[in-house]
């Protein structure tokens, strides 16, 4: 995958497996991710999740090598220090308060009284949890449980985070926050690999993506390398018009449409083609010469939606 | 959100006129120290040590009321009974087996451990380190909890013990050193088995319960004979009634050298000692092992 930045891998996965008895998690994956925000796409049981335990050396692969930073990340507890994870599970040591969980946090990662304290305040800032930071964290919202989450990863300054859905339950303005927070983090240097299903909030943290699926590699670069691979293969156009079946059959005789579907109670079309550019162009000259009005006129696979929808079901 | 003006927000460890990461950090055993010290409040904060001193508020309880009932009874029947029957059969091990299980399961079961993992501890200091704040736990409980059942056996009683506070002090010191030796197997349990507590209460029953309790050699692998040893050797378990003497520990632990002189070569106290320790220590080295493996 070509990066924004550097040349050298952040994260580089060889050949990685790791199987769970019969179930594979992971499927000879080699991947390498450059410094910079890149996100982690796949739907539920795609092996993100093991993607980032493998990465922090939470797992032992079955098969392969995994390396962040240039070292290898099983058994080596001092790469911890330059590592930060955000894990997927909303877990905590609910009796604390945000403010002692992140102050925990950075001692546990070994940083000295002051240090600590001051960190941990600037973090719990940063994520703006200063307001509650004295309060319990079983008595958090899903947002603040979130930020709290974050800072933790946050709070020992690590060069390489990983955030594991990060953003799952929170409310539209945590959202926000934290998709800004993300982004700043990219912007200052700091390597960030975030994972999640929701492709929109990923386009807006990063446009390079890794894509996985059933434990495979299904795609991974700059979202227009990604998107160019579904130009080889058939768009599908919506087409509303109330002369639908008549335009159905003008269609069909132009020879880059694979096929037609049609939703009679919509008065839609589904045109599949090859050449969606050449047939965009082509379509307002055929509609003017029918005598024809297109009402709406969309295609699903303008959108990275519909790139991952493509990909993990080719 | 804001941000500190003098510094960077999203590097809190990093300010602006920070230094290299190496030399902003404390020693190297400051993850450790507070691994132990989380642990420790992790305990405190569960409703666990309020049932564990429930329990160990039995034999307290029982001495009082036997006391209230039967006003001839001898503090040494009771002691023998409470202090060195009764707490070491049933409520060390179990101290021991619910906290020892616990100390990773717990933190596996409630995904807390994730945050340990990505710390820059190893997964061998982890173990002990934990354990450490187990067997700490563990060993204060025992100890508050020997020196209540002594107040209550002893405080007002028409006792001919000799020094009660030094024999409360041993009988504490027997005691704990069984509950580490508890500790140290319950843990190694906890490491090798997915159910330790089943495990565990098995053990505890069968190994613990039954097999000490046999006259042959086989009670030489219990945690139960040493400590055993360790009391008969070190404390006088003797009472005199009708004008008869009877030695409480010799008939009930088949400890009668007087009658079975075999029983002569029982280990001495070192021994016992250094059985207990070693044994302890094999099982947190074996431990820690296989966690580092994992």
């Amino acid at each position: 995958m070509t990066g924004p930045a550097e040349v050298h891998p952040i994260v580089a996965f060889h050949e990685v497996s790791k199987r769970y008895r019969n179930v594979i998690g992971l499927n000879k994956l080699s991947i390498q991710v450059q410094a910079g925000v890149t996100g982690l796409l796949g739907p539920n049981g795609a092996g993100k999740s093991t993607l980032l335990q493998l990465a922090t050396g939470q797992l032992y692969p079955s098969q392969g090598q995994v390396r962040v930073l240039g070292q290898r990340v099983w058994n080596n507890p001092s790469l911890n220090r330059q590592i930060g994870l955000c894990p997927e599970q909303d877990a905590f040591y609910e009796w604390m308060t945000g403010w002692d969980f992140v102050y925990t946090s950075a001692r546990l990662s070994g940083m000295n009284r002051p240090t600590a304290r001051e960190a941990a305040g600037r973090t719990l800032e940063a994520v703006g949890m200063t307001k509650n930071k004295d309060r319990a964290i079983r008595g958090y919202s899903k947002g603040m449980r979130q930020r709290t989450k974050l800072a933790q990863a946050l709070v020992h300054g690590p060069q390489v985070l990983f955030l594991d859905e990060p953003l799952t339950g929170t409310d539209p303005v945590a959202r926000r926050d934290l998709i800004d927070i993300i982004c700043r983090l990219g912007s200052e240097g700091k390597s960030v690999l975030v994972s999640s299903h929701v492709l929109h909030e990923v386009q807006s943290m990063t446009p390079y993506i890794i894509l996985l699926n059933h434990g495979r590699l299904v795609a991974a670069g700059h979202v227009r390398q990604i998107r160019d691979l579904i130009d080889k293969h058939p768009h599908h156009i919506a087409i509303v018009c109330e002369q639908y079946r008549k335009l159905a059959g003008r269609l069909l005789a132009e020879e880059d449409v694979e096929g037609i579907k049609i939703a009679a109670a919509e008065r839609q079309l589904m045109v599949e083609t090859r050449s969606p550019g050449a047939f965009y162009s082509r379509l307002p000259e055929l509609a003017l010469q029918e005598g024809m009005t297109i009402e709406e006129l969309y295609s699903d696979d303008d959108n990275l939606e519909a790139v991952f929808k493509y990909l993990v079901n080719k | 959100m804001t941000q500190a003006a003098s510094a960077n927000p999203l590097d809190p460890a990093r300010p602006a006129n920070a230094t290299p990461l190496a030399a902003r950090g404390g020693s190297r055993l400051t993850p450790l120290v507070t691994l132990y010290l989380l642990t420790l409040r992790r305990y405190l904060h569960g409703k666990r040590w309020m049932v564990m001193a429930g329990l160990f508020l039995l034999p307290a309880g029982l001495a009082l009321l036997i006391r209230a009932t039967s006003r001839d009874v001898q503090p040494m029947r009771l002691d023998f009974l409470l202090a060195f029957m009764f707490i070491p059969q049933a409520l060390l091990p179990l101290v021991a087996l619910v906290y020892a299980s616990g100390m990773i399961q717990d933190e596996q079961e409630e995904q807390t451990i994730t945050y340990l993992l990505v710390r820059p501890i190893p997964k061998w200091a982890l173990y002990c380190v934990k354990l450490l704040a187990t067997i700490t736990t563990a060993v204060l409980l025992t100890i508050v909890f020997t020196v209540l059942t002594y107040a209550a056996i002893y405080i007002g009683a028409d006792s001919r013990v000799k020094d009660v506070p030094l024999r409360c002090l041993q009988a504490a010191g027997i005691h704990s050193l069984a509950v580490v030796a508890y500790c140290s197997l319950f843990g190694l349990l906890s490491v090798l088995t997915k159910r330790p507590l089943v495990w565990g209460i098995l053990y505890a029953a069968f190994v613990e319960g039954l097999l000490a309790n046999l006259p042959f050699s086989i009670r030489l692998v219990t945690v139960i004979y040493y400590t055993r040893i360790i009391a008969f050797r070190s404390l006088e378990f003797i009472v005199s009634s009708y004008g008869r003497t009877e030695n409480l520990a010799a008939e009930a632990w088949k400890l009668d050298i007087a009658k079975d002189p075999k029983l002569l070569e029982h280990p001495q106290t070192s021994t016992c000692l250094i059985v207990l320790l070693a044994g302890s220590l094999a099982c947190t080295a074996l431990a820690a092992l296989l966690c580092s493996g994992r």
